[in-house]
């Protein structure tokens, strides 16, 4: 580590980085105890489960229930602000095959996110199949021509080297619209993953990164916890209508789906992730960058500590 | 109608024309802008296809008509075009060359605008020449050997060439270096700066393409591309008149035009005004005999002449027109060469032997002798790649498939369900399959081996799985087993290792391309197992 910190420093130097970012990275290397990501009148963070179990619910309007429970959008989005969704849109497939966030879930966001007053609204990530075809073909296009939500188009001029500052990853291409916000909402999509059990929020970030991200599998779960910490959105929301439980990340199959009709929405990612990952029946001990993450002061899977409640519809 | 009407007429539709082509031809590409509707969208049963027909100027192209018939015996969809350009050729002459062809517009401006000849000289250079019959040599060639199976037509078709120099030379380089000045500009620290970085790109990339596509042996492609261009300033149209074989093939059907060129040798005081300007030196001095198979019919001599002694008119005479001034050499020349090629092209043994292993076509692409009948090396599947993995060959398909497409996955990959190249190709040489044909059937490209020397965790250099991660097929082709290994140093330690199951690859290339180890990846695809062959297999049952 101390190698690694000389090396940061020497950096530093040689690399324009602006000052925000850097105190933005500092902040999360200083660690320690769990950050409060929102200014709520309490610490505690808070875990909403939505679930639907009319044969015939709205996602929509299941959304909308679980952001009202959490004490409404306009918690998370204040009037004027530009509003980041980072959507999982990796895969050139189509919705019913859950390697991509539903479309309904994005729609309602955006729609919620726009009532709260948001001044613009961006669907932003750098997608790994050819980023025209994922964007047609997953529904996000629709849904941004629908909603009047910007579709950004990730682009080479769009990825900037920033000091990340985690303990794997120091200086890495960011693409910079996912930060460039005021508020940040994670979307992912839960699915199975063979390297690092799954993906769900936190794994959901190396779509906001470029570069080798091709390489980061070679210590994925140090990578995943390092991105999670520069990040750190306002509010996830783990899209499990339906999840991926085989042939993951990709998937392909109807077959590798189950349908769940499930939404988590939550201010503390760790938590969020540790919820959804009940869903494949696996604990969070389990899943090597939950427990870095946990370790590491990002926060806690222990879900007991969090506000928790249930909406049905 | 007076001369500097029809003056006009003709540059009103050399610039509509060439506008056209333009826009096809940036219209072939992924379009941004259309979004599958999703509540319909349950099943890759939807294709994605471009809004526009980009291929309608091959469709006007009789030389890709009569050649793919000739070779490939197929009749190209929207031929009754070319056949509606050689009737009315039939009918006025060259019109094709002088106020459609797109390529024959750029070489008309290149030559025209300031020209680098003047007076005596100028008119020397447009007197007719011997070199004029070597057109008819490279159309005897293209036609005598795709009879006999070889089609090389696309390679000196104008409409092929320009096409194939623009999107694969000129656009890439122009866009490629607007790209690189937008991202400098983005990359500053300065807000507006940074934005009008963003904001340039937002212009550049639906007209020169998203990312940064490179073809291998682009550089050739657009250097040939700048000679012939530039011969135009040492000759005007100088492909049009000695090199064009599409040209040649208008001029042998221009014979019995109708539409004549009038000449009143009383009235010349032979100021020579008239050969200044012949764009195709057809002879329009009264004292020579009116070429109407040179004439590009651009109507110069026509406006220019200050005596009125020249004159286009209609006249049903019996005397015809003077035949084409092929050369009985030309000719001969031309159908050896045309038995040569395809009997030369055949001795790499890339038909009767053996496929190169790097050859790997677009998906749907027909059986190799076939595709060699029908495939135009025009370029558009190649334009119209999502990833641009589509590349010219150089000599992965024998001399005889120069310039034909071929992927290779280090530059891009083949996207599962798409299905684009197929729905572009103006011959056939790729079909027109669907999403769910390529997934179901499934149509095979090639299939993946493992390099276990250079794989990650094979090699004990660490964890991986990128390949697995991306394998597109459900099951994977791609599976993993845990194995203890060991690790560089002598510890032994847990890893997953990939094994490619050959029945499930297609052999997209989406894990040669994402594969960490660059240089040469530890997972490649090669051509065999692709299903357009018989003979290219590896197991049994396939």
């Amino acid at each position: 580590m101390e190698e690694l910190i000389t090396r940061r420093e020497a950096l530093k130097r040689g690399i324009f980085v602006s000052g925000a970012f850097v105190l933005a990275g500092a902040g999360g290397w200083a660690g320690g105890a769990p950050r409060k990501v929102w200014a709520g009148e309490t610490n505690r963070g808070f875990l909403i489960e939505g679930i639907g179990r009319k044969p015939d619910f709205s996602v929509q309007e299941l959304t909308q229930r679980v952001f009202d429970a959490a004490g409404g959008m306009e918690k998370f989005v204040s009037k004027g602000d530009v509003v980041v969704v980072k959507p999982n849109l990796s895969w050139a497939r189509p919705p019913d095959l859950a390697a991509t966030t539903n479309p309904e879930v994005l729609k309602a966001v955006i729609r919620l996110a726009k009532e709260a007053g948001a001044a613009k609204v961006r669907i932003a990530d750098n997608t790994i199949h050819n980023a025209g075809r994922c964007f047609a073909i997953t529904g996000a296009g629709s849904v941004a021509k629908e909603t009047g939500a910007d579709l950004i188009y990730p682009r080479s001029s769009m990825m900037r080297d920033m000091k990340l500052q985690g303990r794997r990853l120091d200086v890495w291409p960011v693409f910079v619209p996912v930060i460039e916000a005021d508020k940040v909402i994670n979307l992912p999509v839960a699915k199975v993953h063979r390297l690092c059990k799954l993906t769900l929020g936190m794994k959901n970030w190396i779509g906001g990164v470029g570069g080798r991200r091709n390489a980061l599998h070679q210590d994925i779960h140090q990578t995943i916890v390092d991105l999670a910490r520069f990040f750190h959105p306002t509010v996830t929301l783990i899209d499990a209508t339906r999840i991926m439980v085989r042939n993951g990340p990709s998937g392909g199959s109807r077959s590798d789906v189950a349908v769940m009709n499930r939404l988590i929405l939550s201010d503390q990612p760790v938590a969020a992730d540790a919820a959804a990952a009940s869903l494949f029946k696996i604990t969070p001990e389990s899943v090597g960058y939950m427990v870095l993450a946990q370790q590491q002061g990002l926060g806690s899977y222990d879900l007991n500590a969090l506000s928790r409640k249930q909406v049905t519809l | 109608m007076k001369a500097r009407h029809l003056i006009g007429l003709r540059r009103v539709s050399q610039g509509f024309f060439l506008a056209l082509f333009l826009f096809l031809f940036v219209q072939t590409q992924f379009p941004d802008d259309v979004y599958l509707d999703y509540s319909l969208a349950l099943t890759s049963e939807q294709d994605i296809r471009l809004t526009y027909p980009v291929g309608f100027f091959f469709q006007l192209d009789p030389l890709v008509w009569l050649t793919t018939l000739l070779s490939g015996h197929v009749w190209i969809t929207g031929f009754f075009w070319a056949i509606g350009v050689i009737l009315l050729t039939l009918l006025i002459g060259r019109f094709f060359c002088g106020f459609v062809c797109p390529f024959g517009t750029v070489n008309h401006m290149v030559g025209a605008i300031r020209p680098s000849l003047k007076g005596k000289a100028m008119v020397e250079a447009n007197q007719k020449r011997a070199s004029q019959k070597v057109k008819y040599f490279i159309l005897m060639t293209v036609l005598v050997s795709a009879l006999l199976g070889l089609n090389v037509a696309g390679l000196m078709d104008p409409i092929s060439l320009f096409f194939r120099s623009l999107a694969l030379a000129v656009f890439p380089s122009v866009g490629n270096a607007i790209k690189d000045v937008c991202d400098v500009i983005a990359g500053s620290d300065i807000k507006p700066l940074n934005l009008l970085g963003y904001a340039a790109e937002e212009i550049a990339s639906p007209v020169f393409g998203y990312g940064y596509p490179s073809f291998k042996t682009g550089w050739v492609i657009g250097t040939l591309f700048l000679v012939i261009v530039f011969l135009n300033r040492i000759r005007f149209r100088f492909w049009c008149r000695t090199l064009c074989p599409l040209g040649a093939l208008l001029a042998i059907f221009s014979r019995f035009s109708l539409l004549r060129l009038e000449k009143n040798g009383k009235a010349c005081t032979d100021c020579r005004k008239c050969a200044l300007t012949c764009q195709g030196a057809a002879s329009p001095h009264p004292d020579l005999d009116w070429e109407s198979s040179e004439c590009l019919l651009c109507f110069n001599c026509f406006a220019n002449c200050p005596e009125d002694a020249l004159s286009f008119r209609f006249r049903w005479v019996s005397a015809r027109n003077r035949g084409p001034d092929m050369g009985r050499r030309a000719v001969l020349g031309g159908l050896l060469a045309g038995v040569s090629l395809p009997l030369f092209g055949r001795l790499d043994g890339r038909i009767h032997k053996v496929s190169d292993p790097g050859l790997i076509r677009p998906p749907g692409a027909v059986e190799e002798t076939a595709f060699l009948r029908l495939c135009q090396r025009c370029g558009l599947c190649m334009k119209v790649c999502p990833t641009h993995v589509i590349n010219p060959t150089l000599a992965e398909a024998g001399m005889a498939g120069l310039w034909t497409p071929n992927l290779i996955m280090t530059l891009g990959y083949c996207e599962y369900t798409c299905t684009l190249c197929g729905s572009v190709c103006p011959t056939g040489a790729i079909a027109a399959i669907t999403g769910k044909e390529k997934v179901e059937r499934p149509i095979r490209i090639g299939s993946a081996y493992l390099d276990r020397g250079r794989c990650l965790p094979w090699s004990g250099n660490g964890p991986c799985i990128v390949c697995e991660e991306h394998c597109p097929t459900s099951p994977k082709a791609i599976y993993l087993r845990e194995q203890t290994m060991p690790r560089p140093g002598g510890s032994m330690g847990t890893v997953q290792l990939p094994y490619i199951d050959l029945r499930r690859c297609v052999g997209c290339g989406i894990c040669e391309n994402k594969c960490p180890v660059k240089g040469r990846p530890a997972i490649r695809v090669i051509a065999a197992g692709e299903t357009r062959s018989v003979k290219n297999q590896i197991l049994l049952d396939i």
